[in-house]
């Protein structure tokens, strides 16, 4: 019987052309937005690589103040780490976890290899202790930073794996392209997905940036100040820790929010167009079915005689059912490894950036949803042609 | 002109053919058939009592509308009667289930259409093998093989590569006679066989169905509007207004 299908099939092979183009079309669809909503989902899946809980964002504002600035946030972060609840603190730059501010640079090379696209954070050696990242190789910042001879870095392991390979990348010397700086890479951490759960695994380099009293800080260099509390702190040393900002600072502005508050409202903005992007792929998939089930439904309709004529021959209605929809199976599957072949080219070539895993779960998701959608398809009208009373359909001719 | 049926393979086996004829194959109890609609009720068939003995050849008659194609739908069990019982070789299929119908259809019964009714994008020799797809336990080889010999039969084993658009009626109508023998039955209903050919395709597929019945012993039932070819069977029912009149 099989053999008998696909000689049905290559007869017809230019009614089934048009079918099998449908299909390839269609799983190209499908196959584009599975590879959305599965980068989606895997990058939401993998680890942000530090601990947002517990963990406060404290933006001060001094306005029109520029006196003393950075004696003023140094004052406020000693004050802090003295605060009872407060385990420690750190300041980095504007691009704090979940915020809407990114700094990236491909300012680093190493022997020549330009480094690809990097999210670069300011760091101390306290924010180890903030926010906790996952030291893989090499070590965190410490004092002994602060006698060296270059300035150190640590780097994440997207990093390493885009500028050393396979090489160990402690200890080595990263500089810029006109040669003028030069940074040692001291640690390697883990991952760091700062920018929101959806956020794909990118290089990311953390420079070491003390801050110093006597440095002058501009209108943009106001560092954000990060602060882990005990777990279960609330409103009260909310209260405190601005109360001791004002007294510090007279007539700055201080603003606290949680990193667990950021990332909710940083879920909802990306959520927002995953959701556009579902409804508009429900409306393809809805379009694909309708139109999978109308040529499915032509097809057996035209077919009616030749359905009377196997009922003759000895075929049972669910005889008649089975060999539509293996008919059915044969095309799509036909269609699907033609889709298949072409949505392999994306991983081969490595375009967009996408990891390898995501694309194979999106061909795979899309060939699931292809044939689950043929098989709806198919079903109805091969159910119809089954019950097709022989007598009446050996008349249609 | 392919070769038919041999004269010497026509003559006929006397002392089988008349153990036989006394056998019932088909027969029909009070059928009746009714087609109803919203408004309209037609009887197709009225209390036929009709009994066709095995290897007898009945050609069945009368006037479009009067219910010989039914009666030929319901031999076949292609069709439900409203009321009566169909016995087939002596046993009931009243309450046979879809299976069992499909199964005793692919096994008792071939059939040949006016409109030949083969399948355009299979060869010949696809379409004639069609029965033996649903018989199971037959392999591709002995598939093959039968009908190439049903093909033999018919004289048209030198296109079995062919498809029905490069034939002509009568071989398009000596394809379908294959199929139908392709399956060895023993019961062959013929709706109008002759009915899109001209005289000598006519008289050449007539003379294959004879001597299907004089050699093989099938029992075939016809449906014609050609009284010469009716002529040259044993039986000739007539039928009136769903009704048998002679």
């Amino acid at each position: 019987m099989i053999r008998h299908l696909f000689t049905l099939i290559w007869n017809r092979k230019r009614s089934n052309f048009l079918l099998m183009s449908e299909i390839l079309l269609s799983f190209f669809v499908l196959f584009a937005v599975s590879v959305l909503l599965v980068s989606n989902y895997y990058n939401y899946q993998q680890p942000l690589g530090f601990e947002y809980e517990n963990v406060w964002e404290l933006s001060v504002n001094p306005g029109q103040d520029t006196l003393n600035r950075t004696e003023k946030v140094s004052q406020i972060m000693r004050r802090l780490q003295s605060t009872p609840g407060v385990v420690a603190v750190t300041s980095t730059s504007s691009n704090t976890p979940f915020s809407f501010s990114t700094m990236n640079t491909t300012q680093y090379t190493y022997k020549g290899k330009g480094g690809p696209l990097t999210e670069r954070y300011d760091a101390d050696d306290d924010m180890v202790k903030v926010l906790r990242p996952k030291v893989v190789a090499g070590r965190w910042f410490d004092r002994r930073d602060a006698a060296a001879t270059r300035p150190p870095v640590v780097v994440n392991q997207k990093f390493v794996e885009k500028l050393f390979g396979q090489e160990s990348p402690v200890g080595k010397v990263l500089v810029t392209s006109d040669g003028k700086e030069e940074w040692q890479i001291v640690g390697v951490v883990e991952t760091f997905r700062s920018g929101s759960d959806f956020a794909s695994n990118d290089p990311a380099i953390f420079d070491r940036r003390i801050l110093q009293d006597s440095a002058v800080l501009g209108a943009y260099e106001m560092p954000v100040l990060l602060v882990r509390v005990q777990p279960g702190s609330g409103a009260v040393l909310e209260q405190q820790v601005v109360k001791d900002i004002k007294d510090i600072s007279k007539g700055w502005i201080a603003k606290v929010n949680t990193l667990q508050e950021n990332r909710h409202d940083k879920l909802k903005i990306m959520l927002t167009p995953l959701i556009a992007l579902g409804v508009v792929a429900l409306f393809l998939i809805i379009n694909v079915a309708l139109g999978l089930f109308g040529v499915l439904w032509y097809n057996i309709n035209q077919r009616k005689a030749e359905i009377g004529l196997r009922r003759a021959m000895g075929a049972t209605g669910s005889g008649i059912s089975a060999q539509f929809l293996g008919e059915m199976l044969v095309v799509t599957t036909l269609g699907v490894l033609g889709g298949v072949l072409l949505a392999a080219q994306f991983p081969l070539l490595g375009a967009f950036g996408v990891e390898t895993p995501v694309y194979i779960m999106a061909i795979v998701l899309a060939a699931l949803l292809i044939y689950t959608l043929t098989a709806i398809c198919a079903f109805q009208p091969s159910r119809i042609a089954a019950g097709i009373q022989p007598a009446v359909s050996l008349r249609e001719e | 002109m392919e070769p038919t049926l041999t004269k010497s393979a026509l003559l006929p086996d006397a002392a089988a053919s008349i153990s036989l004829k006394n056998t019932p194959m088909i027969k029909l109890l009070d059928i009746e058939k009714v087609y109803q609609t919203d408004t309209i009720e037609t009887v197709a068939l009225n209390r036929v009592n009709l009994t066709i003995n095995k290897g007898e050849f009945v050609s069945v008659m009368g006037p479009s509308g009067c219910g010989k194609s039914t009666l030929l739908s319901l031999m076949g069990l292609l069709d439900e009667p409203t009321g009566g019982t169909i016995e087939i070789d002596g046993r009931s299929v009243t309450s046979y289930s879809d299976r069992e119908l499909a199964r005793l259809r692919n096994h008792k019964i071939g059939f040949i259409f006016q409109s030949f009714h083969l399948i355009n994008d299979l060869s010949v020799l696809d379409n004639v093998e069609l029965p033996l797809l649903y018989r199971a336990g037959l392999s591709g080889k002995e598939r093959r093989q039968r009908a190439h010999a049903a093909l033999d039969k018919v004289g048209l084993s030198a296109r079995t590569r062919h498809f029905p658009s490069q034939l002509s009626g009568g071989q398009r109508q000596r394809v379908a006679i294959a199929r139908a023998l392709a399956g060895a039955p023993e019961i062959i209903l013929a709706d109008e066989p002759t009915g899109n050919l001209d005289s000598v395709m006519g008289d050449e597929i007539m003379d294959l169905l004879l001597g299907l019945n004089r050699v093989e012993g099938t029992t075939i039932v016809m449906v014609t509007h050609d009284e010469n070819m009716a002529h040259k069977t044993e039986r000739l029912i007539r039928f009136f207004d769903g009704s048998q009149v002679s």
